[in-house]
């Protein structure tokens, strides 16, 4: 039962001209009250022989007329002060939630008013969710939260966010998101213990997620009171970056973030040892080609012959010390006639051979600084989250899109491997990724593209909850957008938002995409009929170095020392965390 | 030729004699004396003095009424009366032109029924109360349609009584549409009448009137009648360029001394003007002006559905024969 606070105050009156629906209906804006969009209102239905029935929703739609106008002339004589008018507003209310459950209109000329506290609450659904999120204020400056229960994994799983880069601000949005998740409580253990890995595709923006923001004012820090969380950037944040092009000892190439930051790559006998060359392969056209079949005898070939030696491997007795190396002793034996059978198989005709060498030897230069002979296989170098701090970043944007695929494709697969060994969906992992357009396209399909459609498929049940973000959702594999119980709309290109996956969005509401700020989200999900307007705070981590304050003290102990040993014990404890002993 | 700018279920915004668009046909037997403001002789149109200052703020006055139902009342000696049910309203249009504002300061609605018959009571149908309007003598249909004038009168004249109570700056001008018949007592009001029936003016003089430019006005004359007083043709701008197109009458109590009579014709002159309609917006343009245009709209709308009304006395009526 939906209770009338006794601070709500009428607005206005359902209006009789236009029809009444149960799911929707019109009213008149009484002239010392007004209503904007999205605001919650609560009105009542008196019923014979049955308690009344209350009937809450947001405003979708206002509208102010001229009343006694007859001609759009007519206003300059109203200006005037000649003919007499009045300015009458209206708005639409779409209902979002009828209690008790019976469907009737309500009656024209019934009172309504705007809801706030328990009624507002019971409105937008609240007050039925166990575990709420918070994640940004409504129009009205009062928070929004989210359904716990379609993020975990529990009713549901998996996030996706579109919207035109730059002034959509998807990936503030998902870092947002994901600071609420950890820092608000209401996923009890699991929040604290979740982890998240974060690939950084444009900029280095995220690469200061630790770091403390300077432009942080009390306003902000009064927004996230508000919503029940602390301003203050993650505190417990590893950052990984390939290794410096043509660097022999492996730094890791950023240009921002000096500290803090382990670089990532994989040894030969690892490339060879887990097949990772189908992820070399991993543009969605490759896998259209002939050439597959070779990749695939070519990988279980190398799976069974490399031997590790002192970093690099060994195959049939050669010692192979880097990915050129390894390209060029392959290609070697694919085009000598003799061995050839014995790597590809003996029903491989030459041209296919030659396809595919030639987009190995392409892959040379993109990769070669990522599969490393040369650097000591004992030296920390694997993205895992398990064994990694709560937030992983992994840095892609100095890389070329043949290896940023390739490293997105085996983190993933990495991942969701020792999730499937682990047998258990906690602790959660969520797993930003940015142009997931480019990663899961609609048209084709490629590894990259069959991990993630493992992930939104099975991912709810394993504990790994994908946050995909996308400039346009109608590019983006169907199964995948389909499986987000959670959608999450910035501004949109305006032919995009006339596209069907934006079918959850009313006309006005599509209409005030094309415009919203940054900033600004429109946020469905599953349990309320309605999408709802968020703005969510400016964010208390810095985003660029020109706003980064101090880095944390982790960060700059990892100066001298590349794995901090206090760092396995307790993540996320800080300097002044205790040794328990 | 010119075409006449109102509509023709209208009629005719002044009823033309034998010649033509000679102006109003039947003179008027009264008394009427012309050399108020100048000589008989001098007789000109007459512009805008530019010594007057428009009001800041006009009242004007209307009313509307409707009939809803016509009914048949039976006696117990089985003669029967004609009745009939008529919604009438009035209300007063404060428009604040230094402001810009027009608003409707006061509006009345009004039921009545009007029959003959000694008999019958008021009728109540749902929320709706018809009182009981007793008209005298035989009561025939077609008479009863005046009968509705009287209240009506009575209604606009309580109106506009109380259209200065949320203040007057000592300065506003009340329009009231229609002659001022019993209203002249209230101050700096004018009657504002749209058609011209009577010919009130000598021929010298009534001369003058088709000569009017938009915003000129005859000198003021006085009709030394009952219900006559100091009165003036003016011209509206808008009018089609036939003769007597535009031009209405104007009049005020014969009570005023005739420069206070004066001082309002020019105050009319600057005011009237710029209320004037358009002829594609109101059928009567430019007479009617636009407040009045659309304070009608607001009381017709005040009035009530007509079918509605219909319906519901049709439904009373037959529930009371079956008690009764």
């Amino acid at each position: 039962m939906i209770r009338v606070s006794d601070e709500t105050s009428p607005v206005g009156r359902v209006l009789g001209t236009a029809d009444a629906t149960p799911l929707q209906f019109w009213t008149a804006v009484s002239p010392d009250s007004y209503l904007q969009l999205d605001d919650v209102v609560v009105t009542k239905r008196e019923l014979p022989d049955r308690e009344p029935v209350t009937i809450a929703g947001v405003v979708t739609q206002v509208r102010a007329r001229h009343e006694g106008a007859q001609f759009d002339s007519d206003v300059f004589a109203i200006a005037d002060g000649t003919l007499p008018a009045m300015v009458q507003e209206a708005a639409e209310i779409t209902t979002t939630r009828v209690d008790p459950e019976l469907y009737v209109p309500p009656a024209p000329g019934a009172v309504v008013y705007r809801a706030t506290g328990e009624a507002r609450d019971a409105a937008l659904h609240f007050d039925r969710m166990e575990r709420r999120v918070p994640m940004g204020t409504g129009r009205d400056g009062v928070p929004v939260f989210l359904n716990a229960d379609f993020l975990d994994g529990t009713r549901g799983a998996h996030v996706s966010i579109s919207g035109i880069s730059g002034v959509a601000t998807k990936t503030s949005f998902a870092t947002f998101l994901l600071y609420s998740v950890f820092r608000s409580g209401q996923l009890g253990a699991d929040g604290p213990n979740a982890r998240a890995l974060i690939f950084n595709v444009k900029g280095e923006d995220l690469l200061f997620l630790d770091h403390p923001n300077t432009k942080l004012d009390d306003k902000t820090r009064e927004a996230y009171a508000l919503l029940g969380l602390p301003a203050a950037p993650f505190p417990d944040v590893r950052v990984y970056a390939p290794p410096r092009a043509g660097d022999s000892s492996g730094a890791p190439d950023v240009s921002s973030r000096l500290t803090g930051v382990d670089s990532f790559y994989w040894t030969l006998a690892e490339f060879c040892e887990t097949k990772l060359l189908p992820y070399v392969f991993a543009d969605a056209d490759d896998e259209r080609q002939q050439y597959t079949m070779v990749v695939h005898s070519v990988t279980a070939h190398l799976n069974r012959y490399a031997v590790p030696a002192e970093g690099g491997v060994s195959i049939d007795g050669k010692r192979i010390g880097s990915y050129q190396d390894l390209v060029d002793h392959i290609v070697e034996q694919l085009t000598d006639d003799e061995t050839r059978s014995t790597w590809a198989g003996s029903a491989v005709n030459m041209g296919t051979v030659n396809a595919f060498a030639r987009r190995l030897i392409n892959s040379k230069r993109d990769l070669s600084r990522l599969i490393r002979g040369d650097l000591a296989s004992r030296r920390p170098h694997q993205i895992k989250t398990a064994a990694s701090a709560q937030v992983t970043v992994v840095d892609l944007h100095n890389l070329p899109d043949r290896a940023q695929r390739f490293v997105v494709g085996v983190t993933l697969k990495t991942e969701f491997e020792e999730k499937e060994k682990s047998g258990t969906g906690r602790p959660l992992l969520f797993v930003v990724l940015d142009e997931l357009n480019k990663y899961a396209p609609r048209e084709g399909s490629s590894p990259i593209k069959d991990v993630l459609l493992d992930i939104a498929e099975r991912g709810r049940s394993l504990g790994v909850i994908l946050i995909g973000a996308q400039q346009t959702a109608s590019e983006v594999e169907r199964r995948i957008v389909t499986n987000s119980a959670i959608r999450v709309v910035g501004r949109l290109d305006p032919a995009e938002a006339s596209r069907p996956e934006y079918g959850f969005l009313p006309p006005a509401m599509r209409q005030r995409a094309l415009l919203a700020r940054p900033g600004t989200m429109f946020v469905n999900q599953p349990d309320i009929p309605v999408p709802l307007c968020v703005e969510f705070p400016f964010p208390a981590w810095a985003t660029r170095k020109s706003e980064s304050g101090p880095p944390p003290a982790e960060t700059l102990r990892s100066i001298v020392q590349g794995a901090d040993p206090f760092a396995v014990v307790g993540s996320g404890g800080g300097s002044d965390d205790d040794i328990p002993f | 030729m010119f075409v006449d700018a109102w509509d023709p279920s209208y009629g005719a915004s002044y009823e033309g004699g034998e010649g033509g668009g000679d102006g109003p046909a039947s003179s008027s037997s009264q008394q009427v004396d012309v050399g108020v403001e100048v000589p008989a002789a001098e007789w000109a149109p007459i512009g805008v003095s530019s010594s007057v200052r428009a009001p800041d703020v006009v009242f004007l006055v209307d009313g509307v009424r409707r009939n809803d139902a016509g009914l048949w009342t039976a006696e117990e000696d089985g003669t029967s009366y004609a009745g009939l049910a008529a919604s009438y309203a009035a209300g007063v249009v404060r428009c604040d032109l230094a402001r810009g504002v027009a608003e409707m300061a006061g509006a009345r609605v009004a039921r009545g029924l009007f029959t003959a018959s000694p008999t019958v009571g008021d009728l109540l149908a749902g929320t709706v109360k018809y009182e009981v309007h007793r008209v005298s003598g035989t009561g025939e249909a077609s008479k009863l349609p005046a009968a509705v004038q009287p209240p009506l009168t009575a209604l606009e004249i309580e109106i506009s009584a109380a259209a200065r109570d949320g203040g007057s700056d000592g300065a506003d001008l009340l329009i009231v549409d229609g002659p001022l018949r019993s209203r002249r007592q209230l101050p700096r009001t004018i009657g504002y009448i749209k058609t011209q029936q009577k010919q009130y003016l000598p021929a010298a003089q009534q001369a003058v009137v088709p000569r009017l430019r938009p915003a000129q006005r005859t000198p003021v004359f006085k009709i030394e009648t009952v219900w006559g007083g100091w009165s003036w043709y003016l011209r509206l701008p808008g009018s089609s360029g036939a003769p007597w197109s535009g031009v209405v009458r104007v009049e005020c109590s014969p009570e005023l001394s005739p420069d206070q009579a004066i001082e309002l014709a020019e105050l009319s002159v600057v005011t009237l003007p710029r209320l004037a309609s358009s002829a594609y917006k109101d059928p009567r343009a430019p007479q009617n002006l636009v407040p009045i245009a659309g304070l009608e709209r607001r009381l017709r709308g005040m009035l009530g559905d007509a079918r509605v009304l219909h319906r519901v006395l049709a439904r009373e009526t037959a529930r009371t024969r079956l008690t009764s």
